[in-house]
């Protein structure tokens, strides 16, 4: 029911929607003066708090008559009476109430959502505007940034400064006036002044290049025209070496010689300069000669930046051909280590001392780079034939020769101590493994060489040269001395193997003419077998037996007595005087130690040395020592036989010698000795 | 002394000061060497106290006797006597008093001087040596005052009776002469090789030491050594002892015997060896007893090496002195 009210109520309307204000209506007749319903305008007027009180007192009115209809038409009323339908249109006035409020909060709601969406706008605009200054704002910061960071070429270019250029600069270059107060003409003009600056010294550049090139050209005409000069001077010289020979003045030789010393290590070269020195001054017989690859010389002396390209170069190829073999072994790397450490100069000098009678001595002098010590290897040229004595074996021997010159220098170890860490880096125990192939280190050899090492005995301290002069002679006159002492040992064994004691005219008075007992046997003997006899340890006790010393045995024989005599041979044989050790096979063994008379005999040949070493430089004291125990042999055995004569049958020694006294209880046997050829 | 010398070097005789607190030894190089025997005895002594504090060359041969008068060290070599005097030794002053030689008669050779002793009575120095004569010397004037010749091979060993001052000797002819000082004549000639039981036939003959206490003689050498009765002149013991002693001394009621053999032989009167104590050198040629000093009361034995062997406790050897 009520919506047909709503409908009617439609049709007699004329509403008006929207904002706008329609002019146009369908119900007005063209009339200018269109009275248009504007809702809105009415809208405006209207307050909502009083809409909103007619709302409910509407709403109460309406139950109010909705609840009197209800009443009449519970008493009874009917359909369609006066006061219903009189209730029932101010009901439907009431709903029309109803309707406009709704319509007209609707109209209020819209309008407020319209006003909104209206101011949103606005401020979108405005934000979107400010948005864009902002972007604006950064971009523009990023470009001045960019401009600022800009670094242009020019200022890598280095400009001399400001001073210098306001100086040396020409006015229409600096032009003061505007570089004064702007520094970007400044830097313009410093510009233009630098590549006028550079564009002149590029013109110096080219014209010192060339006047080099033509100074290289003069120096390469010049060279050649002194290349030329060279073979002249060559033919020159080949031609006065005869000259030279004629005149016993062998420039050459000695030019030729000092040019390849140049090359020498130092110790080396202090050598050879002594020694040619003492050579021309002192010692005719004593030549100097240098011996060994003077490129490699050259070579060690080079600057290690050649070297080293060459050892790129090498390493490269090296390893080219390491990828085909194994990687090489720990020991093969210390191997090398050690080679490389015990390394040799390549050049080496060469001394020969001639003897009067021939025989030359050869010293041949190394110098160990990495040890800084000189070695020294031997070699003897006898002039004669040296092959007759099997016991004269060691005589010469080239390890041992020069063994103890002076006392006690072995030349085992390397008297550098520093050495000593060099070689625990490389694991060498001892240098006398390598003694054999590198030659012997000895003292005296350093000494010569002008190095010395500080020692356990403080000595003092000497300059390099003089200390080699205070030792060349010296030196030389032992080595000789030995080299003839050994000589004339090993003639005297070859004697002395065919049980001949050899005693030359000067000594044969210290003898007497006859002498009965004979040398039966001469050999040599080790130092273990020496020190195994049993009459030899009080020599041992005392410490005069030294693994380097020499031993023999010889055995001098008479009737059934037979004495055993064991030598000690000190290698500084003849300063040193051989020791005779005794033990007698007669009626029983005695030795030095338990019969006097045999003790007597050892001092007889022991230490009298002065009197049997013969004329100078005493190389026959040994062989005078072994006739002289003959003679004692002698006269003991005369003697002691006399004392049991009555008693057993006829002597076994008939008295040869007139002997004045035998002195048995004292032993004087020197005395007996001194007296038997009267 | 290079250390083979050392090794043959042979001490022949010893001699105490007449202090007591020194000792000289003479060797077989001609060597005097003085040793202090204060300061090797003291108990601070060090391997330093056990070497001479004065070595010399006295003689050009070996140095066979030595003796000590009260001032004076006597030493004869080789055929001359020198005397040094004590005090200027130890002040090492090595200068001789006098050198003097007995009227050898043969010039052709100067014969060694073996034996030394001095009579206190008349003051006399009595030489025995190889011209086979004992030669007397008179301390105060230095001459030779007489000879007694009658050996007929050289002497080797004196000793003198003080009481009877009979003066004994010994030599290489195997005779001991007792000869009357005052007569100068020989008393008794006793042959000691006849006698079985000393002979020793495969030694030799010869008597090379000599020792007396009053009625008693003790002779060795070739022969045995053997304890002597002089008034009866016959031999009482025989020592069994091997090799030939070359002296012997009386002390107390033991005998000492020094000799062939490493060792001091202790022997009793009664002929039995009591004891044998070793000592450093092979054979021993000398034995000396410092009896005038009572805090250095040792006996010193010396022979063929350089070492001379000191026993304080004559049991046993203390430690040894060396040239």
């Amino acid at each position: 029911m009520s919506s047909d009210t709503l409908k009617k109520r439609k049709a007699k309307v004329i509403r008006s929607d929207g904002g706008t204000p329609e002019t146009k209506r369908g119900r007005g007749e063209g009339d200018q003066e269109v009275r248009v319903y504007n809702e809105e305008v009415e809208l405006e007027g209207r307050d909502p708090e009083q809409d909103y009180v007619l709302y409910k007192s509407t709403c109460d009115s309406l139950a109010k008559l909705m609840a009197e209809i209800q009443e009449l038409k519970a008493n009874g009323a009917k359909e369609g009476s006066e006061e219903v339908e009189e209730k029932l249109r101010q009901g439907c006035v009431h709903f029309i109430t109803l309707k406009k409020l709704n319509r007209l909060a609707h109209m209020r709601l819209k309008k407020g959502r319209d006003q909104t969406h209206e101011a949103k706008q606005k401020v979108d605009v405005l934000h979107l505007q400010l948005q864009n200054l902002l972007y604006e704002v950064m971009h523009l910061q990023k470009e001045i940034g960019k401009c600022l960071e800009f670094k242009s070429q020019h200022e890598e270019i280095e400009l001399v400064s400001v001073d210098d250029f306001l100086r040396d600069a020409p006015a229409e270059i600096s032009r003061p006036h505007l570089t004064k107060d702007d520094p970007h003409q400044l830097t313009l003009a410093r510009l233009d002044w630098e590549l006028e600056q550079r564009k002149r010294l590029a013109e110096q550049y080219k014209s010192s290049l060339c006047s080099k090139e033509k100074i290289l050209k003069g120096i390469e005409l010049k060279k050649e025209y002194l290349g030329s000069l060279q073979p002249g001077l060559h033919a020159i010289m080949q031609a006065s070496l005869p000259v030279q020979e004629y005149l016993s003045m062998p420039f050459e030789r000695v030019q030729k010689q000092a040019e390849v010393a140049r090359h020498l290590p130092p110790p080396l070269y202090v050598l050879f300069v002594q020694a040619n020195a003492y050579g021309q001054a002192c010692d005719k017989n004593l030549s100097v000669s240098i011996s060994g690859d003077v490129d490699e010389a050259k070579a060690l002396s080079r600057p290690p930046e050649d070297s080293q390209d060459d050892e790129s170069d090498s390493d490269a190829e090296e390893e080219q051909q390491n990828t085909k073999r194994r990687r090489a072994t720990v020991g093969v790397q210390l191997d090398d280590k050690r080679k490389e450490m015990l390394k040799r100069h390549p050049l080496s000098l060469c001394i020969d001392l001639k003897c009067k009678d021939g025989s030359v001595l050869h010293l041949f002098f190394y110098y160990l780079m990495n040890l800084n010590i000189l070695t020294v290897k031997t070699k003897v040229s006898a002039s004669a034939d040296l092959s007759g004595a099997v016991s004269a074996g060691e005589l010469l021997n080239s390890e041992s020769l020069l063994n103890c010159l002076y006392a006690s220098d072995h030349g085992q170890e390397t008297p550098n101590p520093a050495n000593r860490y060099q070689f625990d880096k490389v694991g060498i125990i001892t240098f006398a493994d390598y003694v054999s192939q590198l030659g012997h280190p000895y003292n005296w050899v350093q000494c010569l060489g002008g190095l010395q090492f500080s020692s356990d005995r403080p000595q003092a301290e000497g300059a390099c040269s003089s200390l080699s002069a205070s030792h060349m002679e010296a030196t030389m006159k032992l080595l000789r001395g030995r080299l003839q002492s050994r000589l004339a040992l090993h003639k005297q064994f070859g004697s002395l193997e065919h049980s001949i004691v050899p005693v030359s005219s000067e000594c044969q008075h210290l003898f007497p003419a006859k002498v009965v007992s004979r040398l039966a046997r001469w050999t040599m003997m080790s130092h273990q077998d020496f020190l195994e006899l049993h009459f030899v340890q009080h020599v041992a006790k005392a410490g005069l037996v030294k693994e380097t010393d020499l031993f023999f045995m010889a055995i001098v024989e008479r009737g059934t007595a037979r004495l055993q005599a064991a030598v000690v041979l000190n290698p500084r044989y003849p300063e040193i005087t051989p020791l005779f050790s005794l033990s007698l096979l007669w009626k029983g063994e005695r030795s030095g130690r338990s019969d006097d008379n045999l003790r007597a005999m050892e001092s007889e040949v022991n230490v009298f040395r002065s009197e049997l070493q013969g004329p100078r430089p005493g190389l026959q004291l040994l062989t005078n020592q072994i006739q002289r125990l003959c003679v004692c042999l002698d006269v003991y055995l005369e003697t002691e036989s006399q004392v049991c004569d009555g008693s057993e049958g006829p002597r076994e020694f008939p008295r040869e010698k007139m002997c004045l006294r035998t002195a048995r209880y004292k032993f004087v046997y020197d005395y007996i000795v001194k007296k038997i050829y009267i | 002394m290079g250390p083979v010398e050392l090794l043959h070097m042979s001490v022949f005789s010893q001699s105490f000061s007449p202090c007591g607190r020194f000792l000289a030894a003479g060797n077989n190089y001609g060597e005097i060497a003085i040793f202090s025997l204060s300061a090797a005895l003291s108990p601070d002594a060090t391997d330093l106290s056990q070497k001479p504090i004065l070595t010399f060359t006295a003689h050009e041969g070996p140095v066979f006797t030595l003796l000590s008068t009260d001032t004076h060290l006597l030493s004869a070599g080789n055929g001359e006597i020198s005397a040094w005097s004590w005090v200027e030794l130890t002040k090492r002053s090595t200068k001789a008093v006098w050198t003097r030689r007995p009227n050898y008669k043969s010039s052709l050779e100067i014969p060694e001087i073996n034996a030394m002793i001095i009579n206190p009575k008349d003051n006399s120095l009595i030489v025995g040596g190889g011209d086979n004569n004992i030669h007397i010397m008179d301390m105060e004037t230095g001459t030779f005052k007489s000879v007694l010749q009658g050996h007929t091979d050289y002497i080797h060993c004196l000793a003198l009776k003080e009481r009877e001052g009979e003066i004994l000797s010994g030599g290489e002819d195997g005779a001991v002469r007792i000869w009357d000082s005052r007569t100068r004549q020989a008393v008794h000639c006793i042959e000691v090789f006849k006698y079985e039981e000393c002979a020793r036939p495969q030694f030799g003959k010869w008597i090379s030491c000599l020792a007396t206490d009053s009625d008693w003689m003790l002779c060795g050498g070739g022969p045995s050594l053997s304890l002597w009765h002089l008034r009866s002149m016959s031999p009482t013991s025989v020592f069994p002892l091997a090799g030939c002693q070359r002296e012997a001394v009386f002390h107390q009621d033991v005998i000492f015997a020094v000799g062939e053999g490493p060792h001091v032989s202790h022997c009793l009167l009664g002929g039995s060896v009591k004891a044998q104590i070793p000592c450093t050198s092979p054979s021993l040629n000398t034995l000396a007893l410092n009896l005038s000093s009572t805090e250095h009361r040792v006996m010193t034995a010396a022979g063929s090496s350089d070492k001379i062997d000191v026993f304080t406790n004559f049991s046993y050897r203390a430690f040894s002195l060396s040239f």
